[in-house]
């Protein structure tokens, strides 16, 4: 029997194994008496073995076996589902993981089972750990659902079909490629002024949308997929530091753009590692402060309208503003005056320049640099923000508002000289047309007041290195943004309205250049570019 | 006629490999089922001639779901699929009335014998 037929079946399905056994041995820690778990852990384990000894992948089989003989144990009550049991069921998922890449890769397997299968086997607990105890574990909960009675979320199983996301991307470029055109013709009716072309031009509109946003809730995924990276990670980082801690998540069912969820799994990482490593104490210390001894670090999904909360929060030291603004001035990043300008919300956000770090140590697990400028570039990148917030002695929330799709979005038409750019409607706080007078010099910078704050100008046309706007009749146009952490005038030629693009990436070289974040063509035919203002500063 | 035949494992891969199998050997597959509570279920609908079960599987066992198949149709053909180290599982099957067994890794050879043999008795 040809059984290469077979193989992206096997790795597909045996990956989703891998994954429910990780998020169930994660779920267990916390539960770690619950029947239903440790049968699921079994079952896991037993499927994939015979998975893979149908396609002969030895060594997988090996792995597989001496995991469902360790399962057997605690299912049948001789071992407790103990944190030594835990690690080595992880270890044993990261290793089948890695030989699944070996045979997806055709390469020679890279990895061999070594020894672990035998610890599995023999595992024993240790004798002086107290959650060691080999306590009986509780009688099957009896079954709540009637024969005959689905069982919840059967239904959608059944009701699903995989498409490749190549499919995906191509339903999305010709939606995408549909809407372009939609105003070529808005453009074309405008000009003809025939009103059944309009209407039928608005309807057609009106369908669009209605496509659109099929099409990408499609492309939605649940925030879920990414998760159990994180629960290992997570788990991996208290362990390192030695720090006893709760990780709890929350809306996971929240769907995100899968071009989306690709790139949080590192900006999120790097929130977590911080959280753990910097934000959480040592219990002693904890304990010192008046807290409960287990810290609690917590990652929340929430949807508001048509934008995703992404919320990474501790209860540890929390950060002080006083403490970052010397810091910063100390490292030559702002200077005196300008640190008596920044409100406390402001002083938090220098986390997010390059070069800044208060963590007062270098450990193994975080590294130099704690990478928030990183994170903060890669969110602005995603068209979305960070904000932080955080009190001294309480902890420390960082909240990324994220789009739920990126290919289409609304922008900020302007022009600067004799070229048309867009910035993301994500990235303009405001805009403002300001008389001349309105603004002011101070030191070298030329300031505005908005709210009772001096914002900084500066020229787009300067920073694209265009020659510089005259402005005949004395009005200044410019649009806020945020970049590190301070609002910053950008003063362009016009600002010429809103307009909803279809997004696409450059290509080589253009990709390359900083400032410029991907093209979209105009109804009319123009091409324009998207600024990445972050870039430019 | 072709024997009707419902395969129940809670591997998609195991079923379409099972499928390959019997289809191969000129059996007609009525029906699949990821678990032992959509194993009976389908197999009161569509009362296929001849079914392969998985012992382990979530919300209901293969035995489980033996027990009521054959509590339902006492003349049902079911044919039991196990690992090996299962011993102890086949003989409560053979209790509960499965026809025979055929074990994973399946062996397209002896998956078509036993099942054929299995029809016959």
């Amino acid at each position: 029997m040809d059984m290469s037929q077979y193989r992206n079946l096997f790795l597909s399905e045996a990956r989703e194994y891998l994954k429910a056994i990780n998020d169930t041995v994660v779920a267990l820690e916390e539960a770690p008496a619950d029947r239903a778990g440790i049968d699921t852990l079994f079952r896991g384990a037993h499927s994939l073995k015979g998975m893979a000894a149908s396609m002969e992948y030895g060594d997988i089989v090996e792995i597989a076996h001496s995991m469902e003989d360790l399962m057997i144990r605690v299912r049948d009550g001789a071992l407790a589902f103990d944190p030594g049991v835990a690690d080595l069921l992880l270890e044993g998922t990261d290793l089948i993981d890695g030989l699944l890449n070996d045979v997806e890769t055709e390469c020679e397997p890279r990895r061999s089972p070594g020894d672990l299968p035998g610890r599995l086997s023999g595992y024993a607990p240790k004798p002086f750990d107290p959650g060691a105890r080999s306590q009986p574990p509780e009688p099957p909960p009896t079954r709540s659902s009637a024969p005959g009675e689905p069982e919840p979320g059967k239904e959608t199983e059944v009701s699903t079909v995989r498409v490749s996301t190549e499919l995906l991307d191509h339903l999305v470029n010709l939606t995408g490629e549909l809407i372009t055109n939609k105003h070529r013709l808005l453009n074309i009716g405008r000009d003809l002024g025939s009103p059944p072309l309009n209407e039928a031009v608005a309807e057609t509109s009106k369908l669009l949308r209605a496509l659109h946003d099929e099409v990408m809730k499609v492309r939605l995924m649940p925030f879920e997929a990414i998760c159990d990276r994180f629960q290992r990670s997570v788990r991996t980082l208290a362990k390192k530091s030695g720090k006893e801690l709760h990780f709890e998540l929350e809306g996971r069912e929240i769907g995100l753009d899968r071009g989306i969820l690709e790139r949080l799994t590192d900006p999120l990482n790097h929130l977590l590692r911080n959280a753990v490593d910097h934000g959480m104490e040592e219990s002693a210390e904890r304990l010192a402060a008046g807290k409960s001894a287990r810290g609690e670090v917590k990652l929340s999904v929430s949807r508001d309208r048509d934008r995703v909360l992404i919320t990474v929060s501790d209860d540890g030291r929390g950060m002080d503003p006083e403490r970052m603004i010397a810091a910063a001035i100390r490292k030559g990043l702002i200077s005196a005056t300008d640190a008596q300008q920044l409100s406390p919300r402001q002083a938090l956000m220098l986390a997010c320049i390059p070069g800044f770090s208060t963590a007062r140590e270098v450990t193994e697990v975080s590294g130099r640099g704690v990478g928030m400028d990183a994170v903060s570039s890669s969110i602005q990148k995603l068209g979305g923000t960070l904000a932080i917030e955080s009190e001294p002695g309480k902890g420390s929330s960082f909240t990324l508002r994220l789009p739920m799709s990126i290919a289409i979005i609304h922008a900020l038409v302007v022009r600067c000289g004799a070229i048309k750019g867009a910035v993301p409607v994500s990235a303009v706080l405001r805009t403002v047309e300001l008389r001349r007078e309105q603004v002011t010099t101070v030191g070298k910078s030329q300031v505005f007041q908005m709210d009772d704050e001096a914002i900084p100008l500066l020229s787009l046309n300067r920073l694209l290195g265009l020659p510089l706007g005259r402005f005949p009749d004395g009005i200044v146009p410019l649009f806020v943004t945020e970049s590190k952490g301070r609002r910053v005038g950008i003063v362009v030629d016009r600002l010429l309205g809103q307009h909803e693009l279809f997004i696409k990436p450059l290509g080589r070289p253009l990709a390359k250049l900083s400032g410029v974040a991907g093209g979209a063509i105009l109804g009319d035919g123009e091409i324009i570019t998207l600024l990445d203002v972050a870039g430019l500063l | 006629m072709a024997t009707t035949v419902m395969i129940v494992d809670d591997s998609l891969f195991m079923r379409k490999m099972l499928r390959d199998i019997l289809e191969e050997e000129g059996y007609e597959v009525v029906a699949e089922a990821s678990d032992g509570v959509e194993a009976v279920d389908k197999y009161r609908e569509s009362r296929p001639g001849l079914t392969t079960l998985d012992i382990v599987m979530p919300n209901k066992t293969g035995i489980e779901a033996l027990q009521e198949i054959m509590a339902f149709d006492p003349a049902a053909r079911v044919v039991m699929c196990s690992a090996v180290g299962q011993e102890s599982l086949t003989v409560a099957a053979a209790q509960a009335g499965a026809k025979a067994f055929i074990l994973k890794p399946f062996n397209p050879e002896l998956v078509a014998r036993v099942l054929r043999e299995a029809c016959e008795g």
